[in-house]
Formats: C-alpha cells, sequence, structure tokens
C-alpha cells in the first residue's frame, strides 16, 4: 500500500496507467488535431505542416479585428462646393461664353432651349449647375454620347464662361428666385405627381422635389425643373434608379430615385415639363 | 445521521423550495415562445425569467442539493459524526445570502444576462457578488468533504474509504475544479466591470473561463445521480452492487475527463483556432466510457437483484424487480432519458455536426432532458430514500411517488422530444418572441404547443413533489431503518491507493488543465485582446422598445 502512493512513482501500475494513457490521448488529440486535420483543407491545396499548427493555433496572416469589407472608393464628382470653385463660377464671362455656345447650339438649341426631350434645355440654367455637369462629363463622372469629348475640349474656365452665359438667358427656365414655394400641399393630395412634388413620401423616405428643385426653394448644384422636357426629366429619374447616372454628390437622386415606379417618374416629369412645348415655341 | 440531520434536511429543503418557483418560470416561459396567449406577455419579464430559472436549477437547487446530500453521506456512510458542522452552517448561511442578493437582482430586472453570463452583457454587480458567494460559499463544503474523507483514512489506516463517501469527495473535487472557471471570471473579469473599475469588458477570456465551468458543472449536477445508482439502487432492488472498482472508476474517470473539455461550448466562437477546439472536443468523447461503464455494470447489478429475486431467462429478470420501489422505478426511467439524450450529446460535441444544432432549441432540449430528466428524477428518488431517514417520519404513500416520478418522466420526454425536433427546423434559442405568421416559424407551431403541454405535465409533477416531502414531515414518527448502501458482490478488503484517493488524478488532471486550457487562456495576455465595451443591461429602459 505505502508503496503506490506517489502520483509520480511511474514504477507502480496505477500511475504508470494513468499517465501513459493520459499522454496518449493527448497526443494523438493533439497530431490529429493540429496537424493531420489541419492540413486539409475543403475548399484548397492541403496547407505545409507549420502553417496548419499555425492555423490550429489561431494563428492566421490576417490575425487582427476583421476588417468591415470596403468597397474601392469612388467619388461622385471631382466638384466641391468650396469658395474657390463658387468664386469661378461667379467671376465667368458671359461674352467668351456666347462664343464658347456656340458648340452647344446644335443639339441644345439656336438659343439654349431644347427642341427635343433628348437634350436639356440650358437657358436660364443656373451657372453652378451648368459648371459641374461639365466637369462631370470631362472627368467621367457622368458620361452620355458627345458631352464628354466636348468638355473635356472646354478648359475649367472656359466652362465657368458658359454657364454664365446661358445663366443670365432669360428666355429659357424660369428663374427661381422670386418664385414662391406653393404652399398648401400635403400627404393628403390627390394628384401623386403633386404630392411627390411638393410633399414628398416620408414613409419610403422620399423628400418632396420643390426643396432643391423649386419651385420656391434651390439647393446649390441642383438644377430648376420647371418647362425642362419631360422626357428628359423621366429619362433622367430612370438613369439614377438604375445606377447609370451616379454624379450626385450625396447620392440622395439615386436614393430617391430607386424608391420611384416608373409611373410616378413619368408623373413628375409631366407636372414639371408643364409649360415645355410653349417654351420650345417661344425659344426657337 | 446524529450532528447533520438539521443540515441535510435545510439544505434539501433551499433545493427544493427553489425547485418549484423555478419549473413554475420554466412552464410560463414555455407558454411565453408559444403560439399560445400568455399571462403577463413580456420581453423583458421573459429574460429576466430565464435568468432565474437558469440561476435558480443550475446553481441554487443543484449545489443545496449537492451539499445536503454530502452531509448526509459523510454522516450514514463514514459512521461517525460530521467534523466541522459549525462550518458547514456558515457556508450554508454564505450561499443563502448570496442567493437572496442574486434572485432579489433579477427581481428587480437589472441582471437579464442569463444563468452563463454572456459578456458583454453586463449587470448589476449585486448580482454578480451574489452568484460568487453562492459558488465561493460551496468551497467550504468542498473543504469539509476533503477532511472528513482524509481524517477517516487517517484513522482507518488501510481499509477502502467507503464508496459513498468516496464518490462525493470525487464530487467535490470536481466542482471545485469547474468553478475555478466562473470565480475567475466573476472576480477578475465581470466584478471590475461592474463596479466601474475598468470600462472595457474582455468578453472573449470570459468566455474562455466560464467554458471550464460550463461542462464540469453538468457532471456536477450529475454526480449525486451516479451515487445513487452506485451505492442506493442494489440495496432498494434487493441486491448486490456488481462491483465497487468499476464505480471508483466511473468517479475518477468524471473527475479526470469532464473537465479539459469545456471549449467543445465555444465551437462557435471566433477567439480559438480550430486545434484546441478539435483537442477538447476529441476528449469529450471519452466522457462517454464513464457513462456506458456506469450503464453496464447498473445493467448488472440490477440482474443480479432480479435473478435473486426470482426472475428467469433472458430478460425475465426485468419483470422480477421491484417497479413500486420509487428508487428502482426512478434508475429505469433515468437511463431511458440518459440514453436518449446520451446520443444528442454525441451530436453537440461532435466539431461538425454541432454546426447544425449550434444555438438552436435542440441544445435546450437536450440539457433538460440530460439535467432535467436523467438527473432530476433522481433527486427525487434520494429524497424519496433519504426524507424517512433524515425526518424518522416515512413517506405516506410510496404509490404517489411513482405516480409522481412518472409524470415527470412523461413531461420531461413530451417537453424535450417536440422541442429536439424545432431545435432541427431551425428554431433559435434564447428568444423572447416568434412570430408565427412568417410560414418559416409557423412549422414549429405545433411542436410548440406540445411542448407547452409537457411543461404543465412537469408543473404538476415538481407541486406532487412537495406535496409528498409536506405530507410526510407532517406524518408521525416512527423507527425508521437506517440508511445502508449497497453491498458490493464482491467487497473490497484493500484497494489501491490510487483508487483510494485522489492525488495521482488531481496531478493527471493539473496537467491536462494546462495542455488544454494553457494556451487558449495565455494567448489573450499576449497575443490578442478581446476587450469590447459592456452591454449593461442594468437598466430596462436601455434599448428601445422592439430592440429588445
Amino acid at each position: 500500500m505505502a508503496r503506490d502512493r506517489g502520483p509520480f512513482t511511474l514504477d507502480n501500475p496505477w500511475p504508470r496507467i494513468g499517465w501513459w494513457s493520459t499522454g496518449g490521448l493527448l497526443a494523438v488529440a493533439v497530431i490529429l488535431g493540429f496537424i493531420v486535420l489541419g492540413r486539409e483543407q475543403q475548399n484548397g491545396p492541403t496547407l505545409g505542416t507549420w502553417t496548419a499548427i499555425c492555423r490550429a493555433l489561431g494563428i492566421t496572416a490576417d490575425i487582427g479585428p476583421a476588417g468591415e469589407p470596403q468597397p474601392p472608393l469612388r467619388t461622385p464628382s471631382r466638384i466641391a462646393w468650396t469658395s474657390a470653385t463658387l468664386a469661378q463660377v461667379a467671376g465667368g464671362n458671359a461674352e467668351h461664353g456666347a462664343f464658347v455656345a456656340l458648340n452647344c447650339t446644335a443639339c441644345h438649341g439656336e438659343q439654349g432651349v431644347s427642341q427635343t426631350g433628348l437634350y436639356p434645355t440650358l437657358a436660364g440654367m443656373d451657372a453652378t449647375v451648368i459648371y459641374k455637369q461639365l466637369d462631370d462629363f470631362r472627368s467621367g463622372k457622368r458620361s452620355w454620347g458627345a458631352m464628354n469629348a466636348i468638355a473635356l475640349a472646354l478648359s475649367p474656365q472656359d466652362s465657368a464662361d458658359v454657364a454664365a452665359y446661358y445663366a443670365s438667358r432669360r428666355n429659357g427656365l424660369p428663374p427661381v428666385a422670386g418664385e414662391r414655394f406653393q404652399a398648401g400641399h400635403t400627404l393628403r393630395e390627390s394628384d401623386p405627381a403633386i404630392r411627390l412634388a411638393f410633399a414628398g413620401d416620408p414613409a419610403r423616405g422620399i423628400p418632396p422635389c420643390a426643396a432643391c428643385h423649386g419651385p420656391g426653394a434651390q439647393k446649390l448644384g441642383a438644377p430648376q425643373l420647371k418647362t425642362q422636357p419631360p422626357d428628359y426629366i423621366e429619362r433622367q429619374l430612370a438613369a439614377f434608379a438604375q445606377g447609370f447616372r451616379r454624379n450626385d454628390i450625396n447620392e440622395q437622386m439615386r436614393t430617391i430615385a430607386v424608391q420611384l415606379s416608373s409611373d410616378e417618374m413619368h408623373l413628375v416629369g409631366q407636372l414639371y415639363g408643364a409649360g415645355a412645348a410653349a417654351a420650345q415655341v417661344a425659344g426657337r | 445521521m446524529q450532528n447533520s440531520r438539521n443540515l441535510a434536511l435545510w439544505h434539501y429543503w433551499v433545493a427544493f423550495g427553489t425547485f418549484l418557483p423555478a419549473v413554475l418560470l420554466g412552464a410560463w416561459q414555455m407558454l411565453m415562445r408559444s403560439p399560445l396567449p400568455a399571462p403577463l406577455d413580456d420581453p423583458d419579464a421573459y429574460y429576466a425569467s430565464v435568468t432565474l430559472h437558469g440561476t435558480a436549477m443550475a446553481y441554487v437547487v443543484t449545489t443545496f442539493f449537492a451539499m445536503g446530500f454530502g452531509y448526509a453521506i459523510a454522516a450514514t456512510s463514514l459512521g461517525r459524526p460530521v467534523r466541522g458542522v459549525a462550518a458547514a452552517w456558515i457556508g450554508f448561511f454564505i450561499c443563502l445570502i448570496g442567493t437572496v442578493m442574486a434572485v432579489a437582482t433579477v427581481f428587480a430586472g437589472k441582471a437579464s444576462v442569463l444563468y452563463t453570463f454572456y459578456p458583454p452583457l453586463l449587470a448589476s454587480p449585486w448580482y454578480y457578488l451574489g452568484a460568487f458567494l453562492l459558488i465561493g460559499g460551496s468551497m467550504i463544503w468542498v473543504v469539509l468533504m476533503v477532511v472528513n474523507m482524509t481524517a477517516w483514512k487517517h484513522d482507518n489506516p488501510g481499509r477502502p474509504v467507503p464508496l459513498a463517501m468516496f464518490a462525493i469527495t470525487a464530487t467535490a473535487l470536481l466542482w471545485a475544479w469547474a468553478a475555478s472557471g466562473v470565480l475567475i471570471e466573476l472576480a477578475g473579469i465581470l466584478l471590475p466591470r461592474a463596479f466601474g473599475w475598468s470600462d472595457l469588458i474582455d468578453a472573449a477570456l470570459g468566455r474562455t473561463l466560464f467554458s471550464v465551468t460550463l461542462h464540469a458543472i453538468v457532471y456536477f449536477w450529475l454526480m449525486p445521480a451516479y451515487i445513487a445508482f452506485y451505492t442506493l439502487v442494489a440495496e432498494a432492488a434487493g441486491g448486490r452492487l456488481y462491483s465497487d472498482t468499476m464505480g471508483r472508476l466511473t468517479f475518477i474517470m468524471f473527475l479526470v475527463f469532464s473537465l479539459p473539455v469545456g471549449m467543445h461550448h465555444l465551437l462557435a466562437d471566433p477567439e480559438h483556432g480550430s486545434g484546441f477546439k478539435f483537442l477538447q472536443s476529441f476528449l469529450t468523447f471519452l466522457v462517454a466510457l464513464p457513462t456506458l461503464l456506469t450503464v453496464f455494470s447498473i445493467s448488472a447489478t440490477l440482474e443480479i437483484a432480479g435473478r435473486h429475486r426470482g426472475g428467469r431467462g433472458l430478460l425475465g429478470w426485468i419483470g422480477a424487480l421491484p417497479w413500486n420501489e420509487p428508487m428502482v422505478l426512478a434508475v429505469g426511467l433515468s437511463l431511458v432519458m440518459l440514453g436518449l439524450g446520451g446520443f444528442g450529446g454525441l451530436i453537440n460535441m461532435s466539431y461538425a455536426m454541432n454546426l447544425m444544432i449550434h444555438n438552436t432549441s435542440w441544445v435546450t432540449a437536450h440539457f433538460h432532458l440530460i439535467f432535467g430528466g436523467t438527473t432530476v428524477i433522481m433527486y427525487f428518488a434520494i429524497a424519496y430514500e433519504m426524507w424517512p431517514r433524515i425526518t424518522g417520519k416515512p413517506l405516506r404513500s410510496k404509490r404517489l411517488a411513482s405516480w409522481q416520478l412518472w409524470l415527470w418522466f412523461w413531461g420531461m420526454l413530451i417537453t424535450t422530444i417536440p422541442w429536439h425536433i424545432a431545435g432541427l427546423m431551425g428554431q433559435p434559442r434564447r428568444i423572447a418572441i416568434f412570430d408565427y405568421s412568417i410560414p418559416l416559424v409557423a412549422r414549429t407551431a405545433p411542436l410548440v404547443i406540445i411542448s407547452v403541454i409537457g411543461g404543465l405535465v412537469l408543473l404538476v409533477a415538481a407541486t406532487l413533489l412537495i406535496i409528498i416531502l409536506v405530507r410526510s414531515h407532517l406524518g408521525e414518527r416512527v423507527l425508521a431503518q437506517p440508511l445502508r448502501y449497497a453491498l458490493a458482490v464482491n467487497p473490497p478488503r484493500q484497494v489501491p491507493a490510487a483508487l483510494n484517493g485522489f492525488a495521482l488524478w488531481n496531478a493527471i488532471l493539473l496537467v491536462t488543465m494546462v495542455v488544454t486550457y494553457g494556451y487558449p487562456i495565455g494567448q489573450f495576455f499576449f497575443l490578442k485582446s478581446h476587450s469590447v465595451p459592456a452591454i449593461e443591461v442594468t437598466s430596462q429602459e436601455s434599448a428601445p422598445t422592439g430592440v429588445r
């Protein structure tokens, strides 16, 4: 009895059995877990022994907190509304702009009033809007037909000049300034286009169009829409919704347009473009 | 029973007094999760209730029951007064104060973190302090069990320690090893954060430390049942224990194999590599050894008793057993549930298969079947065996006791079998409200309703238990037979020192623990930190409605 008392005396049967079986089991489990099974990968080549051991210990090359997967950085526009940018737009030379604008007349109309739903009316459009769109075409942030090549041929100063020229024209889009916001339209408004334009749809996170595009209000860089050809407005909404057009700085138009049905796009286009036909005749 | 009579009785009454309201909470939770209307239909109340149910069942009922059982065994099996009764009473009151603190905090709605704590969830420090006192206080019992066994060995050199005492000491040591994880987690991680001494909480280290406790604790719960298997069943069945040595080996193996395996509760956790998960998953399978050894030797023991009572033929001995004895009936029902639950456990511990059922109702159903079924039904049988010996007042009706055991058995099967299936269908656990209008969820509705019925049967059975025990108290005192432990077919005259003490096995366990847990715990101190901001659940308004 006294002989086999110590737990570490290996010449006695029980400690010997206990230690050997424990050591054997641990060895088998370690070899299986850290080497044999660790090397086999379900969807990849078999690992080297050292890599397998490190993986089994939880040490991998990418150890550290898992990062959120980051999409490649993409800016919607090169334009930021800094005071330098605004100063350049404000300093546009309308006389030189009139010369530059000769390039535009083939599509946008002799007087800057578009005669077709394919192109927007430029006459009367805010200068910041034209300047930004030209820069976006130049940098490839917005793509459409010949516009990218035309914009590349223009310097930033040329853009500011032609923007100043069209902004000074009084025969096209009515200026926002002086118009009053059309109060009285609420979510209970029955005409869906008027409801969207003046009250939005909070349930879908859609703000009223008029809050940025007028009438009665304008945000920097947002074009006024009244008397713009309805087909053009509708097509731009569709382009934003489908992601073909992505140069809205805060992704606001893509967020809104993706929530609109094609019927709603059509109705909003009709609402804002109501005076377009008359303007086309006048602007010939 | 001498000086330990009141000690054991008080421990038992705290355990069973906690048990009934905890079953009531469990039944309500089943109702709350079901498509049926439930009173107090509130998710906050649900999580407070889950915390209370878990804390009561996992810590209070089991710890008090094991402690009371330990004192009763120390007195009866060694045949002499328990040493350190004053310390035992101090331990009792520390545990009781801890229980009251923890329960009151949960009731106040400031500790809905579930009994496994789940850092970075953070409860009021009073809850953690209560749990610390309850678990820490039971360490006095651990010391007393070791002291009593050692003193007896010293006074009886060369004689084998009675199997019951050997087994309850193994249980005490197992609990000391197991509790080390949760005590370190409470003292080192949760309490400092709860008191505001640190800003962050190392959730991964906390979970790893708790895994040391989390699996061994279920064997701590199970051990009293196994002690009854080995030491009380043979006597009740009118036979002899098949093998004393198998009993000793079983308890030694449970001590060694139930500890270095807890990481199979972390198989889906990111903070550990696959190697240690596999290692501990592999070692977990060894727990099948003492379990199968027990099933074999208890079946053999019952066969000896059955043949002794005149049973003939291949299976005739089964019918010859005294099934009207609560202890015999309980062991039969317990082994059926152990069989069903044990195979479920093999799936849980498998590294690959676990992914199918991880965090689903399957897991909850599994541990209810094993703990609520296999284990607790033996607690009942032990109570029916012990009560007459402690109080001197026999049970009024063994028939009613048998009814109670049958009700509990069927209630547990009706509850857990549909619950398992719902888990396989993907029903997640720890969810207060299910939207049964979703087609995927609607499929589980009939199963959940059947589980609710099982829960109600369990509630009836638990109430019946208390009625039986109280009726026994109100009865007349008669001279009770002293508690006799099973005699082995070959009673041991001398056993090797390795089977008469725990020095060797503690040394082996220490080395195994260092191998299996040294790196997984150590890595947090030199490789990576997982400290994250805590999520306080101390005020119920912490989360906006709908996010809770």
